[in-house]
């Protein structure tokens, strides 16, 4: 029965070491902020955190992670300047489409802006390209997240 | 006997030119069939009672990978070995079912089958068991290996039937073969080495049988001394070079690093096994004590260096923790968004340490055949906390050419390797899955 560290918080969850988190979270916590998308850490709508890196839940075991600490979109602090920045810079240019890719594009455009705090092109192509979103919004989350670095700088 | 024997091509075994084959059958005729003295190698071996070293030396003679069928119930037999130009030869049922397993076999047939190759009835086993190392085995290793197979659930099943091809279908050719290439012997402890090096030589050449991959083969299909360890290719894959070349081999790695890998499949720097290493660690090498693991580290780097080209590999330096890939090719792009989720653009694992390829051989070696391999048919590490999947990619959305493209970024980006005609191997690797 493994103790995992979930947003600051300790929970104990009756599970084999074979399950992956994104089911822990979303079918047993009711966390249900990270998405299922792909199933096979294609599509990065499932990111979270472990120990601050952006990691696809639903291709991780838990017995894996063990007593690191994981952040799932619902724990971002929204008094975190990069998350507060990231979050204005979505909302100031709409990026939101359909939505449902949106968590995971908003934790790994956070974990980017904290490791590359004024990203290239480049940098953002290939630090997203592993987050598909079926709407197409690729071209205003680049926008955003240069929008994001500069309310930083 | 003349006749028979024109069947193997002896031209190139090496035996010194002064014994002739009349004394070498005398010699296998007067092979001791008794217990060879159990060397201080041997005592390392953990276990209170019969069936608990059992167990231990069941897996780390790793019979459990080809004693079961892809899916099939654990030391059941039916795991297939396609041998080119020969045939297929599938493994036996060795649980202790009376009819179909080794369960009304008597113990000094069972140490004759595993040690000698050849069970009741003077049925010779195929070297596809690697009975001539096993005989380093003492006589109660191997009965206490049956003590805990004979603890184990039973199988009422039979293995499918051989298909070899005429003359290899003869089991009885095997006389011959073993008279050039096989069965040595329990061996006496080197004096002149530490008892670390003695345990750790006797585990890579008894139980661990690593040269039966690791080593390429002779024409006569037996073990290649001189280049003892200097890799192999194996149902389309490289195995690599494990002698102590710093360059071909594992000589550059630390004894960390080799222990680390044994032990768990990985080592930070050189990737993670893959393919039947894999199978290696995940059923054999993880459950060794690590005093086994350092003795065969301590012995694998004392071996012989053997140069192979193809096993060599040099590394570019990519940034750690550049989140920047080229956009510049398919290839690249591909990388980016079907492998980048998962092993990060630099390479260094996003999920866990198993993902990180960052230095390991096959991103260059080999013209890619693991890398493809890997491609087309993914690989599963069992691991302490579950199983570590790398998925294929092969019936999804990428065709072979976009394979081919991801491979040849691979290898161009991380390694100064030069690859070519990677779509044909892809498609080739493609065909001869299962």
């Amino acid at each position: 029965m493994p103790t995992l560290m979930i947003n600051g918080q300790p929970h104990s969850v009756d599970v084999d070491a074979d399950t992956p988190l994104l089911w822990v979270l979303r079918d047993i916590l009711g966390l249900n902020a990270a998405k299922f998308g792909c199933g096979i850490a294609q599509c990065g709508a499932c990111t979270v955190y472990v120990d601050g890196k952006a990691v696809r839940a639903c291709n991780l075991p838990v017995g894996l992670v063990g007593t690191r600490a994981i952040t799932t979109p619902e724990g971002l602090e929204s008094a975190d300047p990069v998350v507060q920045a990231v979050k204005s810079a979505w909302v100031a240019l709409d990026v939101v489409q359909c939505g449902y890719c949106q968590p995971g594009q908003v934790m790994a455009a956070v974990a980017l802006l904290r490791t590359t705090p004024n990203p290239t092109d480049e940098q953002i192509d290939s630090a997203m390209s592993g987050n598909m979103c079926r709407c197409g919004t690729y071209m205003r989350i680049r926008a955003a997240i240069h929008h994001a670095a500069g309310e930083l700088a | 006997m003349t006749h028979a024997f024109s069947f193997l091509p002896a031209k190139r075994v090496s035996l010194s030119g002064t014994v002739t084959l009349t004394a070498l059958l005398l010699a296998t005729l007067c092979l001791p069939t008794h217990a060879a003295h159990a060397s201080a190698a041997e005592e390392g071996t953990p276990g209170n009672t019969p069936v608990e070293r059992g167990q231990y030396l069941t897996h780390a003679s790793d019979c459990e990978v080809c004693h079961t069928a892809p899916g099939g119930m654990p030391y059941a037999g039916g795991r297939a070995f396609k041998i080119p130009g020969m045939g297929v030869v599938y493994s036996t049922n060795i649980t202790a079912d009376k009819q179909h397993g080794v369960g009304a076999w008597s113990d000094a047939e069972f140490v004759a089958a595993v040690k000698q190759g050849v069970s009741p009835g003077g049925k010779h086993l195929y070297p596809a068991m690697p009975y001539p190392a096993y005989s380093r085995l003492s006589d109660q290793d191997v009965r206490d290996i049956r003590a805990y197979l004979a603890t184990l659930p039973t199988s009422a099943s039979a293995a499918p039937k051989n298909n070899l091809r005429f003359p290899f279908s003869i089991r009885s050719l095997m006389i011959f073969w073993n008279i050039i290439n096989g069965p040595t012997s329990a061996y006496p402890d080197d004096t002149s080495k530490s008892a670390q090096w003695n345990r750790g030589r006797w585990l890579v050449e008894g139980p661990g049988h690593c040269a039966d991959c690791h080593s390429p083969r002779t024409l006569t299909f037996g073990l290649s001394s001189s280049k003892a360890f200097g890799g192999n290719t194996l149902n389309g894959w490289r195995i690599y070079n494990i002698s102590s070349d710093p360059k071909s081999g594992i000589g550059g790695w630390t004894e960390a690093e080799l222990a680390q890998y044994l032990s768990t499949g990985h080592a930070d720097g050189h990737g993670t096994a893959s393919g039947d290493m894999a199978d290696v660690i995940g059923h054999s090498l993880r459950y060794l004590t690590p005093a086994d693991i350092q003795a065969m580290v301590t012995y694998l780097r004392s071996t012989k260096p053997v140069s192979t080209p193809q096993d060599s590999v040099t590394f570019r330096n990519v940034a750690n923790g550049d989140a920047s890939l080229p956009q510049n090719s398919r290839g690249a792009r591909l990388y980016a968004s079907a492998c980048a989720g998962c092993h990060l653009p630099d390479g260094t694992g996003r999920q866990s340490s198993f993902a990180s390829i960052a230095g390991g051989r096959s991103l260059g070696a080999d013209n890619g055949r693991n890398l493809i391999q890997v491609l087309v048919n993914g690989t599963g590490l069992q691991t302490a906390t579950g199983v570590q999947i790398m998925p294929h990619f092969t019936g999804g959305g990428l065709s072979n050419r976009d394979l081919a493209d991801i491979a040849a970024f691979v290898m161009t980006h991380f390694t100064t390797a030069q690859p070519h005609d990677l779509e044909k191997q892809v498609e080739q690797t493609v065909k001869e899955r299962d």
